[in-house]
């Protein structure tokens, strides 16, 4: 058996890096087909978001699981991105260490902003995406199951879920509030309509935003996120309207999944003609970036942030709960270890059905042939000796099932599976 | 608790406060101490104590206002209110990091009135309201612009940290570029009409004077300065109101020249400035330590009137002024 992660992260590689390998929109579909074309047996899920690349195979057969190199050269060939480039900053972790990094993912120990909620989220995605593509078996079922569990657990046990948990109060407390000292007056632009648009918008409302425009590929998509936030005057407008609200913008916080800029040099500069050198202040929360980062340049007042922007800001936010840390730790460490003797124990699980079977179907002929030959014997005492005879075989098969389960503490127990199939054929 | 009790204070009492109050306010840029907040704070309010005592007693000695009594006292006046309005600050918003903005101007005007005359001008003794009028409006129009070069320097290093993405350092904040730009417009929309009065008020002050027979000129190398600082000002002021689409950093850029300009000529001119009817002083620094044309100064101010030799030094002053860092250079070159 055999887990794996093969991963970057926005602790390993820098955005350039991680927006190359993402596996944004159509990508996730192409690439499910990949791998099952190169590792036929292997379960895979792909989580990818903006702060993250993770590959997470699973193979019951040692032998036969992709390595990550293999993985590595997969993601090379499916981006067409030299090996070169990322080598480095590619990591792996196997078997409890892969299971640990999973729980410190859901459970947002891992993302840039402690406690974020929507790395959860992202993680449930991952998961339903791989099953509809047929990706998962039992193990990651078992290890994507626990790690949704832990985040729950993580998040009802500890503080960790309060304070500035999203990329949004992050950015606008520290350099938002940096620019204007009142948002109530601000005009906010919202490019994309997903889940980070509406976390994003949620925090804003909070702030005291009061005019805010969505703008998304999808009207649909823009006009059911306007809606949920009609109270305090949101609306959305189509795409084509885009320049115009990048001119009107004091405030653009972008979160699509484009795989290339969605505004370029150009198209913001048309913009700043419109709209003179008033301050702006730019949040791409894209991966890939939404706007080309040569915009900040453009003057003095464009102030334009993505997400490795944050990284300072967001440890600073780390380590001022440090203590909320170490409790979720103990958590993540605590059902790593459950859910590993977990799965050791399932991997004993088709020798310890096999031995019981074969057991009591012994029992159970040598059942029949004492009722054939004492045909004298009542129900009642015939169901006296079956329960004996039962209860022997129970007390034969207790000492190797418990070796076994003792063994599958610390890892598969594959050399006992093994002396047990050969001393009792099964 | 009796004014005698401050009989002992000298300038470098508060002076040693301020300083220390500026280390601890700078060490908290290193490291997050609470506790430094506090302590710089009862440092700074020591300084202040120390420095009002200071200057009630100079006053009385000197039977004037301190705002009159010499420029020394003068100056001191003006690290006064830029004082007070620390401590205001600090108090208000203990986050804020005005002390590292504020204090090494105040530290400027201390160690300047060390340099300067402590001898009352025997002229104002006639004049003493238009006089009173004149020296409180510019000292409140200089504290304006000393404002206004604070919050210019406050949203240069904020726009600076905004722009290269650092992270804020708590217990080191700085308000926001919107906020920084709005109080700069007022300082210096404020401060320069409170200038143009004093200056007007001078102006009065000198044409009354001069009927009554005192030996007073408009080519005072202080007159002269101020009148450049004021066209300066004036010019920004102007600038200001007519602009409608000027950045918060374009008028920081210009306060930060316009009034780095006036500390530069106010302090270097009553610093380096000969017998002036605002020194009041009979010999200055500056005749202290530039011997060749102080003494040429002297040998004119036999044969021809003050007002000549005033002129005179003007231009010593411009020529000194860029002498001195050059030179300074010049050796620190000769060192590496």
């Amino acid at each position: 058996m055999n887990l794996q992660v093969v991963y970057c992260n926005h602790q390993s590689a820098n955005l350039s890096i991680r927006e190359r390998l993402a596996f944004a929109g159509d990508k996730l579909e192409a690439a499910y087909r990949e791998l099952a074309d190169r590792f036929r047996s292997a379960e895979f899920v792909v989580l990818s978001t903006c702060n993250r690349v993770e590959v997470y195979s699973a193979q019951e057969s040692p032998d036969a699981s992709p390595t990550r190199k293999q993985i590595a050269e997969f993601v090379s060939d499916f981006h067409r991105v030299p090996l070169e480039e990322f080598s480095d900053e590619l990591l792996a972790e196997t078997g409890p260490d892969a299971v640990r990094h999973l729980f410190r993912v859901a459970s947002s120990l891992d993302s840039m902003v402690l406690g974020e909620p929507q790395i959860v989220n992202q993680v449930k995605e991952a998961y339903r995406v791989a099953q509809d593509h047929n990706a998962c078996g039992p193990l990651t079922h078992a290890m994507f199951q626990g790690a949704i569990r832990v985040s729950a657990r993580v998040r009802s046990e500890t503080r960790l879920a309060e304070g500035r948990i999203s990329m949004a109060s992050v950015a606008v407390s520290d350099f938002g509030r940096g620019i204007f000292d009142r948002f109530d007056n601000k005009r906010v632009l919202i490019l994309g309509a997903g889940e980070m648009a509406e976390e994003t918008l949620r925090y804003l409302c909070e702030e005291g935003v009061r005019q805010i425009t969505v703008v998304n590929r999808s009207l649909e998509n823009a006009e059911k996120l306007a809606a949920q936030f009609a109270a305090v005057g949101a609306r959305s407008r189509s795409w084509d309207a885009l320049d115009e609200e990048l001119a009107r913008a004091d405030m653009i916080v972008s979160t699509t999944g484009a795989t290339e800029p969605v505004v370029d040099v150009n198209r913001f500069r048309a913009a700043r003609r419109r709209s003179g050198e008033k301050p702006v202040f730019i949040l791409d929360l894209g991966a890939p970036r939404d706007f080309a980062p040569a915009i900040a340049d453009l003057d003095d007042n464009v102030f334009l942030y993505d997400i490795d922007a944050l990284e300072v800001t967001c440890e600073q936010n780390r380590k001022s709960r440090y203590r909320e840390i170490e409790k979720a730790q103990v958590i993540v460490d605590e059902e790593a270890e459950r859910f590993m003797q977990d799965v050791y124990h399932m991997a004993t699980g088709p020798i310890v059905k096999r031995l019981r079977e074969q057991w009591h179907d012994v029992s159970r002929d040598e059942l029949e042939r004492l009722r054939s030959k004492l045909s004298h014997l009542s129900p009642a005492d015939l169901e006296v000796v079956e329960r004996g005879i039962e209860r022997i075989v129970n007390k034969l098969l207790h000492p190797p099932l418990e070796a076994l389960r003792h063994e599958a503490k610390q890892g598969t127990p594959h050399g006992l599976i093994d002396a047990l199939k050969r001393l009792f054929h099964v | 608790m009796p004014i005698e009790f401050f009989a002992k204070v000298s300038v470098f009492c508060f002076l040693a406060s301020y300083l220390v109050a500026l280390g601890l306010d700078a060490a908290r840029l290193l490291k997050r101490l609470p506790v430094a907040r506090w302590v710089g704070l009862v440092f700074g309010l020591a300084g202040f104590a120390a420095q009002t005592g200071y200057l009630l007693i100079r006053g009385r000695q000197e039977n004037l206002p301190p705002l009159l009594s010499s420029p020394h006292d003068w100056l001191l006046v003006l690290a006064w209110i830029v004082v007070l309005l620390y401590l205001f600050l600090t108090v208000v918003d203990r986050e804020l990091a005005v002390g590292l903005f504020l204090l090494p101007i105040v530290l400027l005007f201390v160690g300047a009135s060390y340099l300067v005359s402590k001898q009352p001008n025997p002229l104002i003794a006639g004049n003493l309201g238009l006089v009173k009028l004149h020296a409180s409006l510019l000292v409140l129009g200089i504290a304006g612009v000393v404002v206004g070069v604070m919050l210019s320097l406050m949203y240069v290093v904020q726009h600076r940290r905004l722009k290269q993405h650092h992270a804020s350092q708590p217990g080191v904040l700085l308000p926001s570029l919107a906020r920084l730009a709005r109080w700069n417009w007022w300082a210096v929309v404020v401060s320069v009409p409170v200038l143009t009065l004093g200056l007007g008020s001078g102006v009065a002050l000198g044409l009354t004077s001069q009927k009554a027979g005192a030996v007073l000129s408009f080519s005072d190398p202080i007159v002269l300065g101020h009148g450049i600082v004021w066209v300066a000002m004036m010019s920004l002021f102007v600038w200001l109101l007519a602009t409608r689409r000027s950045t918060g950093k374009q008028v920081a850029a210009l306060t930060l020249w316009a009034g780095g300009f006036l500390l530069a000529i106010l302090l270097g001119l009553q610093v380096l400035s000969l017998t002036t009817f605002h020194s009041g002083a009979k010999t200055s620094w500056w005749e202290k330590h530039c011997k060749v044309p102080s003494a040429k100064c002297k040998v004119q101010s036999d044969n021809a009137d003050a007002t000549q030799c005033s002129s005179l030094c003007t231009l010593h002053f411009a020529l000194c002024t860029l002498y001195l860092p050059s030179s300074c250079f010049a050796s620190l070159e000769a060192r590496a």
